[in-house]
């Protein structure tokens, strides 16, 4: 039996299933004729349509984005509209007004953001949703009315690997099956560390698990759902099947997905590590301060010993995460200390505090018991428990908030543990040993601040 | 009843020192720069911009006058997170419009009155209404609120007739308002007040123009 409890809660998957795209952008102007930013619509952060009159040819349309600050542009296929990526730094308001008044122009306006259902929160409907305590906890609904997550921010798992392909392997013999309930969840190429190949499959269930907390597919009528759905996931093996892992592998991870480039830009913005261990590496620790230094977050599980904050979670530059049971109470196993930044759901599968006829697990995709015989095709909705479940919540939130404009991962930490809803006393703005600085709530973070409203819980 | 009140009116605007009992009503249009810049540049990409307003003034003693006007100044821009005044500022895209609203009251003195160019001078309280508007996803982020500052200006009224034209440039400070959270908190800024310039149409009824001596 694995350290960390099991426990299934559906039988096989079948593979395979049609997503419903939640978010899909108007191909129309929704409020042609206008030239500044609505107050009432959200929009995306550096971009704005520019809209030509017709005969403005391309040398002109080219000419006109330029002495805007767009930096990069796409043309509409259907229309004669560009969409222009303006220089960090640029206001979409001021972008907009300047744009408006060009000649050939013949509206410009932000890149609104439309949604299918509207309103103060998201339920989606796969159809175990409602087993997902840990998501309710940290108001995931709100959240998903905010923001869904972008597949250009990648987290990077490194852990067992995730079943995210069908690959027979030709060493090994091996068949991985791809977990059923990605949907179109977007995957960066990875690597293996521990085979030394580019196929990062899952041989275990702990990477897969953690992964589809972060990005299993929601919405899409079956399973259960991820906390940044929209987000895209590196597997990165470094831990083998028996759960193990090496420093130089860890510390090879930290530096491929910290160093990963596609196409000139770094998607991954988040590191999640759910492993840890006693004493302390300089080689891993050495990857994690470059990792920082790039600009990535690094968010580990605090340790399931109850003691000490073990390593890497002890560093002071990651994100240290504890865990909660289903009662916001700290699970027996969640370790403390000073270290120790956030909370989120890890809960506890020794019990049914919440009444709902299910022991208090984290419940997503991933092995059945089967992967014990070497069998990695046959999937549940399982549950399991400890800080591993509990970082990549925070993982999660974190790709959301860079998915929203945060450019910075220092100010994605201090967002995060800003707006986390204190617990165990700790005052506002405070914190203790036992909660960190508290549940962290991605909803309260992703607004960021006003002129004079700060953030609501 | 009527009639003995319009001539004792009469009487006493006659006998009002010279320019006194003027009554002008002024269009004004120009710029604002926020005091609070840091904190606007952050949200709006800029602190300053377009003012409006108007104003009615009376002459109640040789170049004194009282005066009450209000002037409207907007923003719009998107949501920011900052941690400290130093670090790099997340831009989020959520919008935000800022609408400020002063009303000012204030007492003067115009020099050399009668002549082609009156400068004047005056002081007097900025009673500002500040309302904030934004939301997320369905979520009002919105405040509002009114602070009593203080206003000081200087500026000329060039023309003896009835149609006048005129410029100012003055400074208001409305403290504590703001600051209290939000970017204004993290920056440290809690003045709603700013630098104002702005031109005038006047139109003067009334008062007993002074006449240049041969």
């Amino acid at each position: 039996m694995r350290p960390w409890a099991a426990v299934a809660v559906a039988s096989t998957l079948a593979a395979g299933a049609a997503l419903l795209l939640p978010v899909r952008a108007s191909d129309d102007a929704p409020y042609a004729g206008q030239s500044r930013p609505s107050p009432s619509r959200a929009y995306r952060a550096g971009e704005v349509i520019v809209a030509f009159r017709d005969g403005v040819d391309q040398p002109d349309m080219e000419r006109v984005l330029r002495s805007g600050g767009a930096t990069g542009a796409r043309r509409s296929r259907f229309g004669p509209r560009v969409l222009a990526q303006l220089e960090p730094g640029l206001h979409v308001a001021e972008a907009v007004e300047w744009f408006s008044r060009m000649p050939g122009v013949a509206w410009a306006e932000p890149n609104g953001l439309l949604w299918v259902g509207q309103g103060a929160s998201f339920r989606p409907n796969d159809s175990l949703y409602r087993i997902q305590w840990n998501l309710t906890q940290i108001n995931a609904e709100r959240t998903w009315a905010i923001q869904k997550g972008s597949p250009s921010v990648a987290v990077a798992v490194l852990d067992t690997g995730i079943a995210y392909e069908d690959y027979a392997d030709p060493r090994t013999g091996q068949t991985f099956r791809r977990a059923p309930d990605w949907g179109e969840t977007r995957f960066v190429p990875g690597y293996d560390f521990v085979d030394d190949d580019a196929h990062p499959n899952d041989d275990h269930g702990h990477g897969t698990h953690v992964a589809s907390t972060i990005a299993e597919a929601t919405n899409n009528a079956i399973g259960v759902a991820g906390l940044a759905f929209g987000c895209a996931l590196m597997p990165v093996k470094v831990a083998a099947a028996d759960g193990g892992a090496t420093d130089f592998a860890m510390a090879d991870g930290i530096d491929y997905a910290a160093g990963y480039s596609d196409g000139g830009s770094r998607p991954v913005r988040v590191i999640n590590i759910s492993l840890g261990g006693e004493g302390f590496s300089q080689t891993v620790t050495s990857a994690i301060d470059r990792a920082i230094a790039s600009g990535v977050l690094v968010v580990a599980s605090a340790g399931n010993t109850g003691g000490p904050v073990t390593f890497p979670a002890n560093q002071p530059n990651v994100v240290a995460v504890g865990a909660l049971d289903a009662l916001k109470q700290k699970a027996d196993y969640s370790s403390t200390g000073p270290e120790l930044d956030l909370v989120a759901p890890g809960g506890d599968c020794k019990r049914d505090a919440n009444g709902d006829g299910l022991r208090d697990c984290v419940y997503q995709q991933t092995f059945t018991e089967a992967v014990e015989a070497g069998r990695y095709d046959q999937f549940c909705y399982c549950g399991f428990a400890g800080t591993s479940m509990a970082a990549p919540h925070v993982s999660a939130a974190a790709a959301l908030l860079f998915s929203q404009g945060f450019t910075d991962a220092v100010s994605v930490r201090t967002a995060l543990e800003q707006t986390a809803e204190r617990l165990g006393g700790a005052p506002a703005g405070g914190r203790n040993d036992t909660f960190g600085n508290g549940l962290v709530q991605p909803a309260a973070a992703l607004p960021g601040l006003g002129f004079n409203v700060g953030t609501k819980k | 009843m009527k009639t003995p009140l319009a001539a004792t009116a009469l009487m006493l605007l006659g006998a009002l020192p010279s320019g006194a009992g003027e009554i002008a009503v002024e269009a004004q249009v120009g710029y604002f720069d926020m005091a609070a810049q840091r904190s606007a540049t952050a949200l709006f990409g800029s602190s300053g911009g377009a003012t409006f307003g108007g104003a009615v003034r009376y002459t109640f003693w040789r170049g004194a006058f009282a005066s009450a006007g209000v002037r409207t100044f907007s923003k719009q821009g998107e949501r920011v997170f900052l941690i400290s005044p130093g670090a790099p500022i997340q831009k989020l895209g959520f919008p935000i419009s800022l609408t400020l609203t002063p009303v000012m009251v204030s007492v003067g003195y115009r020099f050399r009155h009668g002549t082609l160019i009156v400068p004047y001078a005056a002081v007097g309280a900025a009673i500002t209404s500040y309302s904030e508007k934004s939301d997320v996803a369905g979520q009002s982020f919105n405040d509002e609120g009114s602070k009593t500052g203080f206003v000081g200006a200087a500026g000329v009224e060039v023309g003896r007739g009835r149609f006048r034209f005129g410029a100012e440039a003055g400074y208001s400070s409305v403290v504590g308002a703001v600051g209290l959270g939000g970017i204004s908190k993290v920056y440290g800024e809690d003045d709603l007040g700013g630098f104002h310039a702005i031109g005038k149409l006047i139109v003067a009824f009334g008062g007993k123009p002074k006449t240049a001596k041969p």
